[in-house]
């Protein structure tokens, strides 16, 4: 039983792991760089520390400093949330030689996933299709014109190293391949400190569906249905839905395969805690595995309010070395929700960031509405961090109800003092493509490029 | 020495984070430093972070976040330039380093931060007297914490 947890993160995830922690009795413990004093993680904590100046690089991503606020506090456990340190092995090691638990999945099981590459392989040998590539890093700018000759263009180049979008780029001949190819490495290096680069076949009008599993420390994997994250811009997703409408309304069978595909992926690599596996599904109903997030997700919620798990209190027992509550029988998925990442961008401006104070503050409430938010009338975003201000669940009987209500709530949702994504995804709520369930990752770029302005207004 | 035993002592020195280590015999000379990332290891999609301070390292002096003068008063605060347990004396046996009243220039070392089993040499980083000491010895300590009111000469 853990008495004490520290949350390695800020924001409302962290925010999300100190509530499930509360209603768990645990004790929490956050940290916090110098920008973030006045942040609801901080207010809501039992203890803060302050551990360092406001950059990432010397706060959230200083293993140092964490490990030894661990200590001062005293903590049995650290839950690292998402993004941050939350993938980084040689962090889950130093937390195990602390006597600190790590609320993630084990060393042992990152390393086995430890790049996309990697894990490319892994999939393979465990039976699961991978789309058409390169086998691992390409090394030299021939061979990656010979891997874009055998599987024909267009291609991906993608960072083995990336995540989160990241480090991705379309090639659609051999001169934008060379090109890109170059450009992907140098950008690589610089962002992850890693310039290995792979090939994969890209493929038209994909559907990103992804499966949440929960694993136990004795080898025990479930999988809790799909989430379907397709409405992407630029690679960062907007909106995340289950179940899927691809699924139910075209390949209902799928669920099962596909869930069964990742389970397997999960067990080849040991996998223990909570993880998604990521898939590419195209137009046919074929699939094909991605790469496995070693970590909570942002959009963990709308899975939440389809079966009835509270993922976060899982994370937490299972690290506490209790076995999973479910069999793979048990997991029902009830309803429809859908999620809204509520960013501080403007959607006119390309979708600036625009951090500053947030005057007014009033959240949509009602029925089958969720918030999970740091944010309050007052509140300063800084430019330092992500633009999330937050995330809003919405849970209906149907796809229909749910579309129709997380439209009412975000006409309710009022935020002034900064621009927000919230009139944006109102159109998108009301898009008949998306309304009856018809859309790729190419959703968000055809929608913006048709101008639908007229249905936009905002708010003063 | 062969590569096998320098891969052997590399082995060693990633499992218990250790980052430097020199060895001199009588004919050869090896040093082995390791890099900052925790080693081969690819960061995944997050920044490289600095590693753990190795046991073996010896005390190291930290220099305190630039001196902030105190409200009104014209005091300096010495702030802690990490997260630790905070000691007034080097061992528990010594007196303290600085009392209030006590003279101190940018190179005096007026507390030990402890924070895993390194004890860090605190400087006081500015040069004047000692006018409060607002923190407990064997107290934990944050980033960013006043340690001592420092009165500027």
């Amino acid at each position: 039983m853990f008495e004490k947890v520290l949350v390695a993160n800020r924001g409302e995830i962290a925010v999300r792991i100190i509530r499930a922690c509360k209603e768990l009795n645990i004790r929490t413990v956050a940290v916090y760089s110098e920008i973030d004093a006045n942040s609801m993680h901080v207010q809501m904590a039992d203890e803060a520390i302050c551990i360092g100046k406001a950059a990432s690089s010397e706060s959230y991503l200083r293993i140092d400093r964490i490990i030894s606020a661990a200590e001062i506090a005293d903590v049995d456990a650290i839950h690292p949330g998402y993004g941050f340190l939350s993938e980084n092995a040689h962090f889950a090691e130093v937390c195990e030689s602390c006597n600190i638990r790590f609320i993630g999945p084990q060393p042992r099981a990152m390393n086995a996933l430890s790049d996309k590459a990697v894990s490319r392989a892994l999939a393979k040998k465990a039976g699961v299709d991978t789309p058409p590539g390169s086998e691992g890093i390409v090394e030299k700018e021939q061979d990656a014109l010979a891997v874009a000759k055998r599987i024909g263009y267009p291609v991906m180049i993608k960072a083995v190293a990336g995540g989160g979008g990241r480090g991705m780029r379309i090639a659609h001949n051999d001169i934008s391949l060379v090109k890109g190819y170059h450009t992907a490495r140098t950008e690589a290096e610089k962002a992850f400190g890693n310039s290995g680069v792979y090939i994969e076949k890209y493929i038209e009008n994909p559907h990103h569906i992804e499966i949440q599993i929960l694993g136990d420390n004795k080898g025990k994997i479930i999988h809790l249905g799909e989430r379907d994250c397709s409405i992407q811009r630029r690679n960062q997703k907007l909106i995340e839905e289950s179940p899927s409408p691809l699924l139910e309304h075209k390949f209902k069978k799928l669920r099962d395969k596909i869930g069964k595909a990742a389970v397997k992926i999960a067990e080849a690599a040991r996998y223990t805690n909570a993880g998604t596996v990521e898939f590419i599904v195209d137009d046919h109903g074929n699939y094909y595995f991605l790469e496995v997030n070693k970590r909570i997700q942002v959009e963990h919620p709308v899975t939440e309010e389809v079966t009835g798990i509270d993922l976060v209190k899982a994370q937490i027992e299972i690290a506490m070395g209790e076995p999973l509550k479910y069999s793979q029988g048990d997991i029902e998925i009830k309803g429809h929700a859908i999620e809204c990442r509520i960013n501080a961008e403007d959607p006119f401006d390309d979708f600036r960031p625009s951090p500053g104070r947030i005057e007014m503050y009033y959240q949509p409430g009602g029925r089958g509405i969720r918030m999970e938010t740091h944010a309050y009338a007052g509140y300063t975003i800084p430019p330092t961090y992500d633009s999330m201000i937050g995330k809003l669940i919405v849970t209906g009987k149907d796809r229909r109800e749910a579309i129709d209500r997380m439209n009412r709530a975000l006409n309710e949702f009022l935020i002034t003092g900064v621009k927000t994504t919230i009139s944006f995804q109102q159109a998108i709520m009301q898009d008949p493509n998306f309304r009856r369930g018809v859309y790729s990752t190419s959703f968000v770029e055809q929608l913006l490029g048709g101008a639908r302005r007229e249905l936009i207004e905002e708010k003063a | 020495m062969d590569l096998k035993d320098i891969k052997a002592i590399i082995d060693l020195m990633k499992k218990n984070s250790i980052t430097e280590f020199e060895l001199e015999q009588q004919d050869s000379k090896l040093r082995l430093k390791r890099g900052l990332n925790g080693g081969s290891s690819a960061s995944h999609g997050d920044e490289t972070v600095p590693m753990v301070p190795s046991q073996t390292m010896a005390a190291p002096v930290i220099s305190a976040p630039t001196a902030a003068p105190a409200a009104n008063t014209g005091e300096i605060d010495i702030k802690s330039p990490m997260i630790g347990t905070f000691y007034r004396s080097p061992s528990p046996e010594s007196a303290s380093y600085v009392d209030v009243g006590s003279e101190v220039n940018p190179e005096t070392v007026v507390s030990i931060i402890e924070a895993m089993k390194v004890m860090n040499e605190i400087k006081s980083e500015v040069k004047g007297v000692v006018t409060q000491v607002l923190v407990e010895n064997g107290k934990p300590v944050e980033f960013g914490q006043p340690l001592f009111k420092v009165r500027p000469t």
